[in-house]
C-alpha cells in the first residue's frame, strides 16, 4: 500500500525535524517530510488499472478508466514550492554560517529568556 | 465591473517588472499599492470564476462581505505602512508587492488548494521579510515552522479531498455538513494545526519571539496588522464558514484560544522591551479572536480583528522607530521620550487604549459587542478569561505609557529633566500615517454607525451564531 510509505516517510521527516541540529539536515528531513506527502496526494489519486489521463489517438473514447489527474496537478505545484522554500532555508542557513561560523543550531544558541 | 483577480495580478505584474526595472521598484511599490487601494473601493460582491470551469470544478473568488472587509483591511493598512515607512525598503520592495499579491489571494479565494498556494507565498513573502532584522537564525527557525504548519494543512486538505472529492470551500461545507463530525476529527485538526502556526495560537507560535522582537518600523506593522489581520481572516473562513467541528474539538479547540490570550498577556506583562510587550500582546489578540471565529462569533471576531490591526499598526510603527532611531526599545531607556514627539505619543496611547477597549475608542465598540455576543450563546466561561485578559493587558499598557510620558522613579515628581537623552526621531510621513489611524479609531469608538454602516450588510450577514457559509453554491452567474 503506497500510502503507508509516504505517511512513513512524513513520519521520518518529522522525527529529522525534531532530532537534528544542524541545519542542511533539518533542511534535508523537511524535504523528506514534503516527498512523503508528495507520494501520499499521489496515492490519493490511484485508480486500479487506470491509465494515464492523456487523451490520444487511440485513447479518446469515454469507457476509459483514468487514474484522477487533479492531485497529480496538486503535486506539481506543491513541488515547486517545495523548492522554492528549500531554496531559501539553504540561503539563510549561508547567512547563519557567515553570522555565526556553525551550522549547529546547538552551538549557536537560542534566544535569552532574560 | 472591475474583477477581483486584478487585485492579486497586478502587484504580480508589478513585482516581475520591478526585477527588470531595478532603479524604478519603490516607485513601482507605491503605485500598487495606491491602485490596488483604489480598486478596492471600486469592487461589486459576487463570486468571480477563473478560467472558465464553472464552480465546484474551478477556482473562483469569493467576494462576500467577509472578504470585502478582509481586502479592505488589508490594502488600506497596507498602503498606510509603505507610506509610512519608505526609508526602510531598502530592497524589499519586489516581496512586499508579492506579500500584496498573496494576501489578497490568501482572502480571496473560494478554493482550498488555492489556498495553500497563496499561504504558501505569503508565508515566503514573510520570511524573507523577517530576516531584515539580519538575525538571520530566528528567519531559519520560521521557515522551518512555517513549512511544516502548511504541510500539515496540505495533509488535512487531501485527506478531505480523498473523502468528499471537492476542493471547493462552499461545496465542502455543504458536503462536511451531511457528515458526522466526530469522523472528520484528523483533517480538521491536521488543517487547524497548519494554520495555527501563522495565527500564532499557543502551542505552534514558537517562532513568534525571535521574529518579532527585532522586527523594525516597516516590517513590524506589516507583520503585525497585515499579516495578523491575513492569517485570521483565513483562519475564521475555514473554521466558521467552512469546516464543521464537532461539540468536543470545538470545545478543547476554544479552550486552546483562551490559553494563548492568558499566556500572551501574561507574558506580555513580565516584559519590560517595548516591542516583546507588543509581540506577547499579539499572541494574546489572536488567541482571543480565534476563540470567537471557533464559538462561530463571526461579526464581533471580525471587529475585534480590525481593532486589533489598526492598534497594532501604530504601536509596531513608534515601537519599531523608537528602536531603529535610539537602538533601544527599552521601556526604562525611554522614559519621557513622548514628551517631544507629543503628536505621536497621543496616536500611541489612542491605539494602545483601544486596545484595551477603554470608551472614545473603537476598542470599546468591539469589546462590548465581543462581550454581549458571547453571553448571548450562552457561554460563561469564556467572558470571564477575557476580562481577566483585559485587566492584564490595560495593566502594562498603562504602566508603558506611565513611563513614556511621565520620566523619573515612582515616589518623586516627574520633570522633564528626568527624560531619556536619546536622540528620538520620528519623521513627518509616520507622524501623519498614525494621525490619520487614530482618527479611524477615535471615528470608530464615537460614531460607531459609520463604520457599522459599511459592514451593516455584513452585519445581517455575518452575525449568526451558528457558521454560515453565505454565498450562492453555483455562484451568481
Amino acid at each position: 500500500m503506497i500510502q503507508y510509505a509516504g505517511i512513513m516517510l512524513i513520519l521520518i521527516g518529522i522525527y529529522g525535524l525534531l532530532t537534528q541540529s544542524n541545519i542542511i539536515k533539518i533542511i534535508v528531513s523537511l524535504n523528506i517530510f514534503e516527498l512523503g506527502l508528495n507520494v501520499f496526494i499521489i496515492s490519493v489519486g490511484f485508480v486500479r488499472e487506470g491509465i494515464a489521463p492523456i487523451l490520444t489517438s487511440v485513447n479518446n473514447h469515454n469507457g476509459l478508466v483514468f487514474v484522477d489527474p487533479l492531485p497529480q496537478a496538486l503535486v506539481l505545484t506543491a513541488i515547486v514550492i517545495g523548492l522554492g522554500t528549500t531554496a531559501l532555508g539553504l540561503a539563510f542557513a549561508r547567512s547563519i554560517y557567515r553570522q555565526h561560523g556553525t551550522l549547529n543550531l546547538d552551538e549557536i544558541g537560542g534566544p535569552s529568556n532574560g | 465591473m472591475v474583477n477581483p483577480v486584478l487585485l492579486i495580478a497586478l502587484p504580480l505584474l508589478l513585482a516581475f517588472v520591478s526585477i527588470v526595472f531595478k532603479a524604478y521598484k519603490n516607485n513601482l511599490l507605491v503605485f500598487g499599492t495606491l491602485l490596488n487601494a483604489g480598486l478596492v473601493l471600486t469592487l461589486n460582491k459576487g463570486q468571480y470564476i477563473i478560467g472558465g470551469f464553472q464552480p465546484p470544478f474551478g477556482i473562483n473568488l469569493v467576494l462576500d462581505d467577509f472578504a470585502l472587509t478582509g481586502i479592505l483591511i488589508i490594502n488600506g493598512l497596507f498602503l498606510v505602512i509603505t507610506l509610512m515607512s519608505l526609508e526602510k525598503l531598502e530592497g524589499f520592495a519586489s516581496v512586499l508587492l508579492v506579500a500584496l499579491a498573496g494576501l489578497n489571494g490568501l482572502v480571496l479565494t473560494g478554493d482550498l488548494f488555492n489556498l495553500f498556494v497563496f499561504l504558501e507565498i505569503t508565508a515566503i513573502t514573510a520570511y524573507i521579510l523577517s530576516s531584515a532584522s539580519k538575525e538571520y537564525r530566528y528567519a531559519f527557525n520560521y521557515l522551518v515552522l512555517g513549512t511544516l504548519g502548511s504541510g500539515l494543512y496540505l495533509f488535512g486538505l487531501i485527506v478531505l479531498y480523498a473523502v468528499f472529492g471537492t476542493l471547493n470551500m462552499a461545496d465542502l461545507s455543504v458536503k462536511m455538513a451531511a457528515v458526522d463530525a466526530s469522523q472528520l476529527v484528523l483533517p480538521s485538526l491536521l488543517i487547524f494545526i497548519g494554520l495555527a502556526v501563522e495565527v500564532k495560537i499557543l502551542p505552534f507560535n514558537g517562532w513568534v519571539k525571535g521574529v518579532y522582537s527585532g522586527t523594525n518600523s516597516l516590517v513590524g506593522p506589516l507583520f503585525a496588522s497585515v499579516y495578523a489581520a491575513g492569517m485570521l481572516f483565513v483562519f475564521g473562513r475555514i473554521f466558521a464558514q467552512v469546516i464543521p467541528l464537532g461539540t468536543y474539538l470545538r470545545t478543547s479547540l476554544v479552550v486552546l484560544g483562551a490559553l494563548t490570550l492568558l499566556a500572551g498577556e501574561v507574558a506580555a506583562l513580565s516584559k519590560t522591551r517595548i516591542r516583546e510587550i507588543l509581540l506577547y500582546s499579539s499572541i494574546g489578540q489572536s488567541g482571543l479572536i480565534a476563540a470567537l471565529f471557533l464559538s462561530g462569533l463571526v461579526f464581533v471576531a471580525v471587529m475585534q480583528l480590525v481593532n486589533n490591526a489598526l492598534s497594532k499598526a501604530i504601536l509596531f510603527t513608534v515601537a519599531g522607530q523608537m528602536a531603529d532611531s535610539t537602538g533601544t526599545d527599552e521601556g526604562e531607556e525611554l522614559q519621557g521620550a513622548f514628551l517631544e514627539h507629543k503628536i505621536a505619543g497621543v496616536g500611541f496611547t489612542i491605539a494602545a487604549l483601544s486596545l484595551i477597549g477603554l470608551p472614545l475608542f473603537y476598542g470599546f465598540i468591539s469589546k462590548m459587542n465581543l462581550l454581549f455576543g458571547i453571553f448571548y450563546s450562552d457561554n460563561y466561561w469564556l467572558p470571564v478569561v477575557i476580562l481577566l485578559g483585559t485587566v492584564i493587558e490595560g495593566t502594562y499598557m498603562v504602566r508603558l505609557l506611565v513611563k513614556l510620558w511621565t520620566p523619573g522613579d515612582e515616589g518623586i515628581v516627574s520633570e522633564k529633566a528626568f527624560a531619556t537623552e536619546r536622540p528620538l526621531t520620528i519623521q513627518s510621513s509616520k507622524v501623519m500615517g498614525i494621525v490619520v489611524l487614530s482618527v479611524v479609531l477615535l471615528i470608530g469608538g464615537l460614531l460607531p454607525a459609520v463604520i457599522q454602516d459599511n459592514l451593516t450588510d455584513s452585519g445581517s450577514l455575518l452575525d449568526e451564531v451558528t457558521p454560515a457559509y453565505l454565498f450562492d453554491l453555483k455562484g451568481g452567474q
